[in-house]
């Protein structure tokens, strides 16, 4: 990395424009880390600006306006532990996967059993095995509930299989998704109660853990 | 449409009434639950930009990773949830949010969101001083240093002056104050992470 790519960045940074991108020594973080904070302590540039709030609400309001698609919940096969097929592209995925016996009733170890949640929401953070924040899961909890996840893995292409995990500790199959230009998002209903799940794990199509995520 | 409610949802909290006439206005049914996509935008829009504005340190970053944690999380929300756990929801967003900007910009994750500390702000009051005791750090920081040190440093980040502006105020050359100003950051970096542990 030159210290000419280091200087234009921390350049923009104390004139307040967007730094540009440029491959960064972790030696350098440090450095980097405090000039953002010496930045961010510049008096009275803080908060958002009005023109922001009313412009970002209006692009909001009209992502509100396109109905989006519906879980479409299935009546769900006990016992069965099937990956359901994805639709690429992001969108809601429909489908109740059958994993409602194996995270309720899933076989109990007292020592480890977590006790439910009673929270409507839950959220989770992946985590790669380098401790990189990799994505997020929600869990809502309703009739139907389910579960939302939005993942960033870098130079990730194909298929990732979503684990959850019961409150006992063990893993149940969710279903797959696929990620493009490490990107991807997925959501599916599910018939187990929200409060029970621990947490989950990404694995990729040769089984190897991506990520993990344990619920708050 | 994420303001849209599910009838059986949450059946032990009050449930959102529907937009009338297609316009939603801030209702909160009871004081710890959310009713609709614009209760929770106004609720959290001004401190959750001061979050991301405290990790980037400039308004355009800021404001495109603001909008990027509204637009990923609205659409999935269901209401009915208390306003901790759609919190704790924008922030884990924003968490994720934060990552893949750093490792498009910079390949490395150099700011971060603390789900602990963060969701506390998040939660507090609002505080036109920022999430953080970011200008009482920046002050430990800046008094610890050499005088020329912590000049440069003031003038270029605190004063916004150009390189330019600053040599002259210092009456140096533009390459000397290039070089200072680095070497000012190397120390304050090290008094930073004296101060951190």
């Amino acid at each position: 990395m030159s210290n000419r790519r280091l200087l234009a960045f921390i350049d923009a940074l104390a004139a307040g424009r967007r730094p540009p991108r440029f491959r960064a020594d972790p030696a350098d973080a440090p450095l980097l880390r405090t000039a953002l904070e010496l930045r961010a302590a510049r008096p009275g540039e803080a908060q958002p600006s009005e023109q922001f709030v009313a412009e970002l609400h209006k692009k909001l309001a009209a992502q509100a306006a396109v109905p989006a698609a519906e879980p479409r919940p299935v009546r769900p096969r006990r016992g069965a532990l099937m990956l359901a097929a994805a639709a690429a592209g992001g969108v809601l995925v429909a489908g109740t996967f059958a994993v409602t016996d194996a995270l309720d009733h899933s076989s109990s170890t007292p020592a480890a059993t977590q006790a439910p949640s009673a929270s409507a929401l839950r959220t989770g953070t992946f985590v790669g095995s380098g401790n990189q924040v990799l994505g997020q899961i929600v869990a809502f909890r309703g009739k139907p509930s389910w579960v939302f996840m939005k993942v960033a893995v870098p130079h990730y292409d194909g298929r990732l299989t979503c684990e959850l995990q019961a409150a006992d500790g063990s893993f149940v199959a969710y279903g797959t998704f696929r990620v493009h230009n490490g990107v991807g998002q997925w959501s599916k209903t599910i018939s187990s109660q929200v409060g029970a799940l621990r947490g989950a794990r990404l694995v990729d199509s040769n089984g190897s853990p991506v990520a993990s995520a344990t619920f708050a | 449409m994420f303001s849209r409610s599910r009838p059986s949802a949450g059946r032990d909290k009050p449930q959102p009434s529907p937009p009338e006439g297609g316009s939603a206005h801030l209702r909160i049914v009871d004081g710890d639950t959310y009713t609709d996509w614009e209760s929770v935008y106004r609720d959290n829009i001004d401190r959750l930009y001061r979050l991301m504005y405290a990790r980037v340190g400039n308004r355009a970053d800021a404001e495109d990773l603001t909008s990027e944690i509204f637009s990923t999380a609205l659409p999935p929300l269901r209401l009915a949830s208390s306003k901790g756990e759609v919190r704790s929801y924008l922030l884990a967003t924003a968490r994720t949010v934060l990552a893949a900007h750093w490792r498009r910009r910079l390949g490395l994750p150099v700011t971060s969101i603390d789900p602990e500390t963060d969701l506390a702000y998040l939660a507090g009051p609002a505080s036109p001083d920022g999430p953080s005791d970011a200008p009482e750090r920046a002050d430990a920081i800046l008094q610890a240093l050499p005088d020329r040190y912590r000049r440069i440093l003031e003038l270029r980040f605190l004063e916004a002056c150009s390189i330019k502006e600053t040599a002259q105020a210092m009456n140096v050359s533009v390459a000397n104050a290039k070089v200072l100003q680095h070497r000012a950051l190397r120390m304050a970096a090290q008094i930073a992470g004296e101060l951190a542990s």
